[in-house]
């Protein structure tokens, strides 16, 4: 669901490539500062301060950096404006109290397009102004009233070299087939993409997905239910895959790189059937900085430069079709709208999940529990 | 005959079945710790503790068959008095019906047999005495080791509850032994008192005896009040009651002449303290009735004893 | 006035401002939680209804009252026998033990979590060693699993299980204990008959404090239970954060805080909870 913790989990990452020497001392210094410089000065948070500048609710870790460099650098020189973050991770519920709670302190939140859905009618999210933001800079049926997807993330499955090393698993199918493939399974605790892979197993068509059938895709659930363990965080996913305590393994497709270096290659992404999940950013209604200000902000990140350096710095997929065929030879293996893997994957609904998604993640539980 | 006790620092000791024997002392004399390797409590690094000769030795307390009340009592807080009572006959598995007929002889004997379904905290100090007694004495035990048992009831209470148990003493016929601080209480209830000090005995002796014929200034010190004389050939006790004092040449040969230094007023008796060249300040109870002569603070006076009142002491130093 | 003067001192004026302040501090959060699951999201008793209509939150309370249960259990036997070793040694072995225990409580919970996973894990050295040894021929699933939540959440409860016991244990008397063992009573009569009655309170509060404890519990079950052992802590924050149905979450804690109330009504039924959180035992 909208619990985008493998946003936070970048600060791990972070910590991570400092070791392996990818990041230098001062920056990674620098990186945990601005998070206690950030935090005070949301904290402080004056109307006339906030006239400003634009404060991003995110998850925090590695994307203050990625952020800040991939967007916040271009929108100040665009605008005089600068850009700050709160790093609570702006889960749904949180978003509906601030704004209840009559007290919003961030102008645009790192979301899913789901929640744009849910949250839109319900007032609690400003509209998109598309006369700033453009709708063809993402994908169709990815620019709502409430929201605008910027990148994309995947689920993806990652395999046991060493178990299924002569015949290995090629897609959902043979990910819930554990007489084929003996070993054990893990997936998304949240429902969010295991429901999607159950009903693709289950033979459903990629473009037939929605409406989601429930009983469909949970009886497939069950089916695997003895062999399987449910993450609800990116860093859960990786250490199951990586204590080897699962031979099949979902993951965020954004972590495949990771898991695949961790192991020495012994566990394999596959990107085949890839559920592409639009992350969208989302205005919480009477933004402080004005809805002016955010939307300059949100069409600076629809710009193929911050797309590619997002994917660079965080392994976000770019939602831009524009910037597709940009992105460079090394990464396109990671990166689900690559060209290399663009026509094997299955797109999200994210009006299905707005408005089904909080009884969808209960039917899941419970099916699990 | 009941075998001998041995503990620490070298005490040797005969106790008579059915005796009343106290072990009197200072704290920190060692009478409580003599108790408790009795009891099983602590165990001895050499020597015996034996009873009718058999050996004590590696015998857990429980197996001892010793009776003791606890200084404080000890009462198990969760259980009725009655259930207190019959606790050493239930642990041995004694039937139910036994056990109700003797703890209502218990009850009667300690005189509780309203109270035997409170609980402890609902009983005065001297009830929960006279429990814990009962509790001790419930399984018939050879001895009945008692820790100052006295020792948190005030003092009016403690004469009438000592009465009480002397008198039960004579009816059950065990052997007590009694551990006190209070040389009161232990001349007025024992058969005999083992004096201790510093982790050995000092004297033991019927009570008549220890005051009598004390073997130490520690003794003479301990047990009442004593005067010592320092004489060529050793060192004397000299009981305060037992020296007669008469206005300056009104004495037939006196001992000692002397000046009274201070005068005080007991009612039965008047406490003279009276310095003397021989023998520095002695103290003299005089008995007020046989001896109505009032004294005043720097008034010369004369000393008188008879022979026999002054007991040369066995061991002279301190 | 001159009425109510003579009944209530003038203390009491003085305190009460912050009497006042505190009890909405404590009373306002609750009442607006009562309130949230009667009115969301439509006015009515629906959010309560679907205890009865809906079996996942039956068993969902199930699965957590039965591993609070069990986790109780074992926290209590386990800080029992430690709280006991710890009265019973010496005065140098007693500071030491007491140490270890505090430290336990400054690890965070997940640094606690993470390492039974690494500890017992399908690769942890207990598995590996198993293995090694012959005594497996596979990796005995510890984690993942109601086992490995109880694991987890026994081993944190622990220290919360012994503080009680161990306040209860030292003020006890050793010689109700000696006069027992002197009365004829063997070391385990004593133990059953004296000590354990004695200790009650001790284990009344324990187990209690346990228990509630227990039913907040969150990490430890979502980590170790591979997502397989939903309690209701998760799941009210499921509801609140992620499906944001705040009215089923509203019931679900209110119906929390009425089963602890509940608990401890009944517990006063049978004991003075004074004696039970440490007041003088009458």
């Amino acid at each position: 669901m909208s619990d985008k913790q493998f946003m936070r989990e970048t600060l791990v990452e972070g910590a991570h490539a400092f070791k392996a020497g990818k990041m230098d001392r001062r920056t990674f210094l620098a990186l945990c500062g601005a998070t206690g410089f950030v935090s005070a000065s949301v904290l402080a948070g004056d109307a006339q301060a906030a006239a400003d500048h634009v404060v991003m609710w995110n998850w925090g870790g590695q994307s203050e950096e990625c952020h800040g460099s991939a967007i916040g650098e271009a929108f100040t020189a665009a605008t005089g404006k600068g850009l700050k973050f709160d790093t609570s991770g702006p889960l749904e519920g949180k978003i509906k109290e601030m704004v209840d709670s009559g007290n919003v302190t961030a102008d645009v939140a790192d979301a899913d397009l789901f929640n744009a859905v849910s949250l839109g009618p319900t007032g609690h999210l400003e509209a998109i102004d598309y006369s700033v933001v453009s709708k063809e800079k993402t994908l169709p049926g990815y620019a709502l009233e409430h929201g605008v997807s910027i990148i994309l993330y995947g689920y993806a499955f990652v395999y046991d070299t060493e178990a299924y090393g002569d015949n290995p698993p090629e897609n959902w199918a043979d990910f819930f087939d554990t007489e084929k493939f003996p070993g054990m399974r893990s997936l998304y605790k949240w429902a969010n993409g295991s429901l999607e892979a159950a009903l693709l197993a289950d033979g459903v068509a990629g473009d037939a997905l929605y409406p989601l059938d429930m009983g469909r895709a949970l009886s497939k659930i069950k089916s695997i239910k003895d062999n399987s363990l449910y993450w609800g965080s990116g860093s859960a996913a990786h250490s199951m895959v990586v204590n080897g305590e699962v031979s099949m393994g979902m993951i965020w497709q954004n972590r495949g790189r990771n898991i695949e270096n961790d192991t020495d290659g012994r566990y394999k992404l596959v990107n085949n059937q890839a559920l592409a999940m639009p992350g969208a950013y989302i205005v919480p209604k009477g933004n402080p900085a004005g809805r002016d200000a955010v939307m300059k902000f949100i069409a600076t990140a629809q710009e193929v430069d911050a797309q590619l350096k997002l994917l660079d710095c965080l392994g976000m997929t770019p939602s831009n079709p524009a910037a597709f065929n940009k992105i460079p030879e090394g990464q396109q293996d990671y990166a689900i709208t690559s060209a290399k893997n663009i026509e094997k994957i299955v797109y999200n609904d994210p009006d299905w999940w707005g408005k089904n998604g909080g009884d969808a993640v209960n039917a899941f539980l419970e099916a699990i529990s | 005959m009941f075998g001998t006790f041995c503990a620490v620092n070298d005490v040797s000791l005969d106790i008579q079945k059915g005796e009343f024997l106290t072990l009197l002392g200072p704290s920190g004399s060692g009478k409580t710790t003599l108790l408790m390797m009795i009891a099983g409590f602590l165990d001895i690094t050499s020597g015996d503790i034996s009873l009718d000769s058999e050996t004590l030795i590696g015998v857990p307390p429980e197996k001892r068959n010793f009776g003791m009340v606890f200084q404080g009592y000890a009462l198990f807080p969760h259980m009725t008095v009655r259930d207190n009572i019959g606790y050493a006959l239930s642990v041995r598995k004694t039937p139910k019906a036994e056990i109700d007929i003797r703890v209502e002889e218990m009850l009667e004997l300690v005189q509780l047999q309203s109270f035997a379904d409170r609980k402890p905290n609902q009983l005065s100090g001297g009830q929960q005495q006279r429990v814990a007694l009962a509790r001790a004495l419930c399984f018939s035990p050879p001895v009945l080791l008692l820790d100052e048992p006295l020792g948190a009831l005030d003092k009016k209470l403690r004469v009438e509850v000592q009465e009480q148990l002397k008198d039960i003493h004579r009816r059950v016929g065990t052997t007590f032994i009694y551990v006190t601080h209070d040389q009161e209480e232990a001349l007025s209830m024992s058969d005999r008192v083992v004096i201790m000090r510093d982790g050995a005995i000092e004297q033991i002796g019927s009570p008549k005896e220890l005051y009598e014929k004390p073997e130490s200034k520690f003794s003479a010190g301990f047990l009442g009040k004593s005067n010592f004389l320092y004489l060529e050939d050793g060192t004397y006790a000299l009981r305060p009651e037992k020296i007669d004092i008469a206005a300056e040449g009104a004495g037939a040969a006196p001992r000692m002449t002397g000046k009274v230094r201070s005068v005080t007023y007991f009612g039965s008796i008047q406490r003279v303290m009276v310095e003397t060249d021989e023998a520095g300040e002695l103290e003299v109870d005089v008995d007020n009735w046989r001896n109505p002569t009032s004294f005043r603070a720097g008034q010369n006076v004369d000393l008188m004893w008879e022979d026999h009142a002054a007991v040369m002491l066995q061991r002279s130093e301190d | 006035m001159l009425a109510l003067r003579k009944h209530i001192s003038p203390g009491w004026w003085l305190v009460a401002p912050f009497f006042l302040l505190v009890a909405c501090l404590y009373l306002g959060p609750i009442l607006n939680i009562l309130w949230l699951s009667l009115s969301d999201p439509e006015p009515g008793l629906q959010n309560y209804s679907k205890l009865v209509e809906s079996d996942t939150l039956a068993r969902i309370m199930w699965t957590t009252i039965r591993i609070c249960v069990i986790t109780t259990g074992f926290a209590v036997i386990l800080g029992y026998s430690i709280a006991y070793a710890m009265v019973h040694a010496y005065r140098r072995e007693q500071s030491f033990m007491l140490t270890f225990l505090l430290v336990s409580f400054w690890i965070s919970i997940l640094v606690r979590t993470f390492s039974w996973l690494m500890l017992l894990g399908r690769k942890g050295p207990i598995n590996e060693g198993f293995e090694a040894i012959g005594l497996i021929s596979e990796p005995v699933a510890f984690m993942r699993n109601e086992l490995g939540v109880l694991i987890g959440m026994v081993h944190y409860m622990i220290p919360y299980a012994v503080l009680p016991l161990l306040v209860n244990m030292q003020t006890l008397d050793q010689r109700v204990m000696s006069a027992s063992r002197n009365l004829g009573a063997s070391a385990s009569q004593t133990f059953f008959r004296i000590y354990l009655p004695m200790t009650t309170p001790g284990i009344v509060a324990s187990a209690l404090l346990v228990f509630i404890l227990s039913l907040g519990f969150y990490v430890t079950p979502a980590v170790l239970g591979g997502g397989k052992v939903l309690m209701v802590a998760e799941y009210i924050s499921v509801q609140l954060l992620v499906t944001v149905k705040w009215g089923v979450a509203a019931m679900l804690a209110a119906l929390m805080l009425a089963g602890v109330l509940a608990m401890l009504w009944i517990m006063s039924k049978f004991m003075k909870l004074s004696t039970v959180f440490g007041g003088a035992s009458s």
